[in-house]
């Protein structure tokens, strides 16, 4: 049988109508709200934690556990949704909410309901024009049918909610970053404890998940914690988006069950190589998350404990696929320059360890590189790990502490011959450097 | 109060201190930069790294709470490979332009690395260029290649000053700190943000190049600029006085003072003074020694009548000296004309809700509480009455030492004149009276600044705060008791203070190295209070 | 200490000591007159022996390419002197790139020990000790040498360039 995915949050979205508010309802829209706002927001929160539901962000953090973090009182408090995709490799988001901004919209309400927000955010990534217009075309379609505003269809719930557009810094998909963000001042992290949980968001208690994790809540209501735990593994339930691009012959959205074979989506719903082309390497959960390599790849599931265990992570389920005619230096130089342009500034290790390994890497690039260039690599990353308020630093230093051992011979070669070991990779410079300085 | 072990030493803190805090109150040395106690945390510099028993990663010292039974350490070489490492962060864009940078010799960079560091930098590429010499405002010059970005200025101008001038722009290591077009750094306690930089980046355009800093002594005494009575540290060596800084005092001043008692240093230089006594006789000013002059001024007063005799007293001098001079008046002149000098009535009682408070003088509380020990209660208006009345012919002027305060000054010293016989002690050079050719007798004695002796300040709280000696700047010059002395007809006698009669304020450290157990031209900087 | 003299009988016989005294003068009389080359004295102030380059002399301020002074006015000379000679007022110079500069240097040659430490300490090779020894004055003269003489006297024929040049040391990254 062919390899095939399981549409569980994407079964309509080959609709076009399903994008409007009509055609969601038609399709089984705000059914769910109805049934939740007669709910108690606790047995929601309850319901959701049973499921087992991981924030798809990257973390894969429990989302009820997230939630039962909030102080019990009357304070205000604030839902954010993260939609500032930023994570090199991928584009699940901006899917999820062009196709079905009222799928996000309805599962933003009833996780509104569940933790007592009356005031709710998409922060969305500032590059995503269409995906802002979609999304506040169907804010205003759901305020004018009642499913937004004040006392949400008799429930006596009030809740208002509102697109804010960032302004493209990759920091700003940092939880305390976003909340900075928003709060107006400069994108950057904030010390935790104390955690956005307890004081976010104008120093109110503050609920940030990611864009898929807010859409499935709608289906946690809809079939029950107990039919959502069957799908996927007994740790890692549910389907997940997966973004799966590179040297693949078809690269797009896919939703598989969680614990899906990486082969099976490289090779089955990918379509596997280019003709002629050998698997090099797989990046399995975006820029930030270790690489594999193709032995590594060929036995790896796609669930948060395995890949943990093969010493990389899931992440936001960003495929990005290698084969054999990139060089890895350079590949590994590619992401140092997006850390050292991404960095913040905050703090020290990352601000100046990012510029750090930037240009090593382009040394060794340029052909000017040292033998103990490659160990400082890995001393500075491993230096850089941990030791920041944010994961930024770790996310530039897991990269280099994967690809340096993984393919030491490459860059050896590099370092030695001063060119690549892959034949016609000729370094040519960075386009994206060329494109910011 | 809660139990923690840090480096071997148990200890018990208040709930809610962070490692930081328990670690500097307790004499433990920790690397840190932007950590400052009077700031937020902003846990940018990631050197206070410290193990926790139990916590495979090390953590930072300054936003981690002390629990209960908390095992930490920070000797352990994990943590030293950790700081070793932040500092080389620190460092692989900082300039190696020690000689030139003008914070050489109380850097937090050279300290910290001379005691976590000493290793070869593993950089083999080019430095981040930035800007150099950024005027940031009337008082402070940036270099930006300098900066380490700990971001306490700019914590400083959001919480303490509340100006908001400073921000960091840009990201990364492209990162720097600025002021906003048309809003430079100019408030009232600018020159705090140097004090606060652990690097050269921030320099004070009144100390900048004037002195490397290893040729400065310090000695910490209180500020005369107002009756807040901040504790300081002045800077001086033999060529005068270059600077002043302030200590910690947190029932007065906190970590923090302003720019313009950092300005007070300035009237005590030689440039300002008065050194030399002068007795003017029959309209030519006659040159003389302080102590002679102080006695043949006290044989003239000795023969007027008692009531012609008044006594004109400013806020500026300490109360051992108002004790002083007020009972020579009493019991010697046996005249209770003594008058206090208000410098500027309207804005005596205004205070800008930080420190800076209207009375300029150190010490107003202080002479009033001496006045009223000596149930003397003359007001302006009879001394104004009695001049023009010629009722006191012979008058003692105590002026200020710090003239700059005194917008009245020529006014008042006008009026002065008009008495018979004039007496001014004054530590300041008086236009004045030079400019003065009438048929008076006037005297003009030097008198010594509260840098050259010891005392005693009563600030607005009616806190005591005493101040030994710094320096001496003016030799001849007399202290205001030492007039009262001669001119009472007695001899001064030699008395040898010893060190531990004086206290400098209130707060003596264990760690605080004082004046006198100083070898010569050995600068003193306290490292645990960056 | 005094020495105690003892009585010997072959010092009474002193005439043999000045005869050989006498031989070796005449001696180099005469080579000195039949062979000038090889005459070890000099007439000097015609003639002046010259020493070793290296031979630590009077100061020498050294200036970068375009002929500007090198010191930075760190005052690392000044610390380190000791004999406290040298006395440096640094100013803000305009150049943001050079911070900072001597407007005033004053070396007090009556003072120098010429111990070299100032060239030892100096972190910019701005200052040096030269070949020049001969600073003969007349009573009065000033021997407190200010920043012209040190960096641009007329011996030094236009100033001593340094070897290192600034842009050669930001290059190497110092």
């Amino acid at each position: 049988m062919a390899i095939q995915e399981t549409k569980y949050l994407t079964e309509f979205y080959h609709l076009p109508e399903f994008k409007g508010i009509d055609g969601y309802k038609k399709n089984g829209g705000y059914v769910e709200l109805e049934k939740a706002l007669k709910m108690q927001p606790q047995a929601i929160i309850d319901e959701v934690k049973a499921s087992g539901l991981r924030g798809r962000g990257g973390a894969g953090f429990s989302t009820g556990m997230k939630w039962g973090f909030l102080p019990k009182n009357n304070e205000p408090r604030y839902l954010l949704c993260n939609a500032d995709e930023g994570e090199p490799g991928t584009f699940k988001d901006r899917m999820m909410m062009e196709k079905a901004p009222h799928q996000l919209i309805e599962g933003m309400i009833i996780s509104g309901f569940a933790i007592g927000s009356k005031k709710s955010y998409i922060y969305v990534r500032g590059e995503y024009d269409q995906s802002i217009n979609t999304l506040e075309t169907a804010i205003q379609e759901a305020y004018k049918a009642g499913y937004l505003g004040k006392n949400i269809l008799g429930s006596g719930f009030d809740h208002d909610m509102d697109v804010y557009r960032g302004a493209g810094a990759y920091i700003c998909g940092e939880e305390t970053g976003m909340i900075s963000s928003l709060e107006g001042l400069k994108g950057q992290p904030k010390l935790k404890p104390p955690f956005p949980a307890v004081q976010g968001y104008l120093k109110k208690p503050t609920i940030v998940n990611n864009v898929e994790t807010l859409a499935v809540v709608k289906y946690v209501i809809r079939d029950g914690a107990a039919h959502y735990k069957k799908i996927g593994t007994e740790k890692s339930t549910g389907t997940k988006l997966f973004s799966l691009s590179g040297n693949v012959m078809k690269p797009g959205n896919f939703e598989v069950p969680l614990g899906f074979p990486l082969k099976d989506m490289v090779f089955g719903l990918g379509g596997g190589m280019k003709p002629g082309r050998q698997l090099k390497a797989v990046i399995p959960g975006g820029s930030s998350a270790p690489v594999l390599n193709a032995e590594e790849s060929n036995r790896a599931l796609l669930d948060y404990e395995n890949l943990a265990q093969m010493g990389t992570m899931l992440g936001s389920g960003a495929i990005i696929v290698i084969d054999d005619s990139n060089c890895m230096v350079q590949c590994l130089s590619n992401l140092m320059h997006f850390y050292h342009h991404e960095s913040c500034g905050q703090c020290t290790p990352c601000r100046e360890g990012t510029g750090w390994l930037d240009k090593i890497t382009r040394s060794i690039l340029s052909g000017k590189g040292r033998l103990q260039d490659i160990e400082l690599l890995l001393k500075v990353a491993d230096n850089m790990k941990g030791k920041t308020i944010c994961a930024l630093s770790d996310a530039a230093a897991l990269p280099v502490l994967s690809f340096v051992p993984k393919f030491r011979d490459e860059f050896e070669y590099f370092v030695r011959e001063g060119k690549s070991k892959v034949k016609g990779t000729a370094y040519k410079g960075h386009s994206y450097a060329e494109m910011h300085h | 109060m809660l139990k923690c072990t840090i480096n071997g030493v148990a200890l018990e803190v208040k709930p809610g201190t962070t490692i930081i805090e328990a670690m500097n109150n307790n004499a433990q040395r920790i690397a840190h930069y932007c950590w400052h106690p009077g700031l937020s945390v902003a846990g940018v510099c990631r050197l206070c790294m410290v193990e926790i028993q139990g916590n495979p990663r090390v953590q930072i010292a300054c936003n981690t709470m002390v629990t209960e039974g908390m095992v930490i350490n920070n000797t352990s070489d994990k943590v030293k490979d950790a700081v070793k490492w932040g500092l080389d962060f620190h460092l692989i864009n900082h300039p190696l332009d020690c000689p030139v940078c003008d914070q050489a010799g109380e850097c937090g960079l050279q300290d910290q690395y001379m005691e976590y560091g000493q290793y070869d930098s593993e950089m083999a590429e080019k430095k981040q260029k930035k800007h150099k010499v950024v005027d940031l405002g009337p008082t402070v010059v940036l270099d930006s290649e300098r900066c380490i970005l700990c971001s306490r200025c700019v914590r400083f101008t959001d919480e303490v000053s509340k100006t908001n001038e400073l921000g960091i722009f840009n990201r990364g290591d492209h990162a720097e700190i600025g002021t906003h077009a048309g809003k430079p750094l100019d408030n009232k306690y600018s020159l705090n943000t140097v004090d606060i930089c652990p690097v050269g980046a921030l320099t004070s355009k009144d100390f900048r190049f004037k002195q490397r800093v290893w040729y400065l002594k310090d000695s910490e005494t209180v500020c005369n600029g107002c009756s807040t009575g901040c504790n300081v540290k002045v800077y001086f060596n033999k060529e005068g006085l270059f600077r002043v800084k302030p200590i910690y005092n947190a029932e007065v001043n906190g970590h923090w003072m302003c720019d313009e008692g950092r300005d007070t240093y300035k009237f005590v230089n030689l440039g300002a003074r008065l050194t030399k006594a002068y007795q003017f006789v029959s309209g030519t000013w006659i040159e003389n020694y302080a102590g002679a002059a102080a006695k043949v001024a006290g044989a003239n007063l000795k023969s007027a009548k008692a009531e012609e005799i008044g006594l004109v007293l400013t806020g500026q001098h300490t109360v051992e000296e108002y004790e002083s001079i007020v009972s020579t008046f009493v019991n010697t002149f046996k005249t209770k004309n003594i008058f206090h000098w208000v410098n500027n009535k309207e804005s005596f009682e205004s205070f800008d809700g930080i420190l800076l408070r209207g009375d300029k003088n150190p010490n107003t509380k202080g002479l009033l509480q001496v006045l009223e020990k000596h149930g003397i209660n003359a007001s302006w208006s009879q001394l104004e009455e009695g001049l023009k009345s010629k009722k006191i012919k012979h008058l003692v002027v105590a002026g200020p030492e710090n003239t700059f305060v005194y917008p009245d000054l020529e006014q008042k010293m006008q009026l002065f004149l008009t008495a018979e016989n004039l007496v001014v002690l004054t530590a300041a050079k008086t236009p004045a009276l030079e400019a003065y050719k009438g048929s008076n007798k006037i005297t003009a004695i030097p008198l010594k600044t509260y840098i050259e002796k010891d005392g005693t300040f009563i600030n607005f709280q009616g806190r005591a705060q005493k101040f030994k000696k710094a320096t001496t700047v003016v030799s001849e010059a007399l202290t205001l008791s030492d007039a009262a002395t001669l001119m009472a007809g007695q001899d001064l006698q030699l008395h040898v203070a010893s060190p531990r009669e004086v206290l400098v304020a209130e707060h003596i450290r264990a760690d605080q190295v004082h004046l006198e157990s100083r070898t010569k031209n050995e600068f003193v900087f306290n490292r645990g209070r960056l | 200490m005094s020495v105690v003299k003892q009585k010997d009988e072959s010092k009474e016989w002193y005439l043999i000591g000045i005869t050989t005294g006498l031989i070796i003068t005449m001696k180099h009389l005469l080579v000195n007159l039949f062979n000038k080359k090889k005459m070890i004295t000099l007439n000097y102030p015609e003639e002046k022996y010259e020493y070793s380059p290296r031979f630590k002399g009077n100061h020498v301020l050294t200036v970068k390419k375009d002929g500007s002074i090198r010191c930075t006015a760190c005052m690392l000379c000044a610390t380190n002197c000791p004999a406290e000679c040298i006395t440096i007022k640094a100013s803000e110079h305009p150049d943001a790139q050079v911070e900072k500069y001597p407007i005033s240097y004053e070396i007090d040659m009556l003072r120098c020990v010429f111990c070299g430490f100032c060239e030892e300490a100096c972190p910019v090779d701005a200052v040096r000790l030269g070949p020049e020894w001969q600073t003969p004055g007349l009573n009065g003269s000033n021997f407190t040498y200010d920043i012209n003489h040190l960096a641009y006297r007329p011996a030094l024929k236009g100033g001593v360039a340094s070897i290192v040049d600034d842009q050669d040391r930001h290059k190497a990254g110092i």
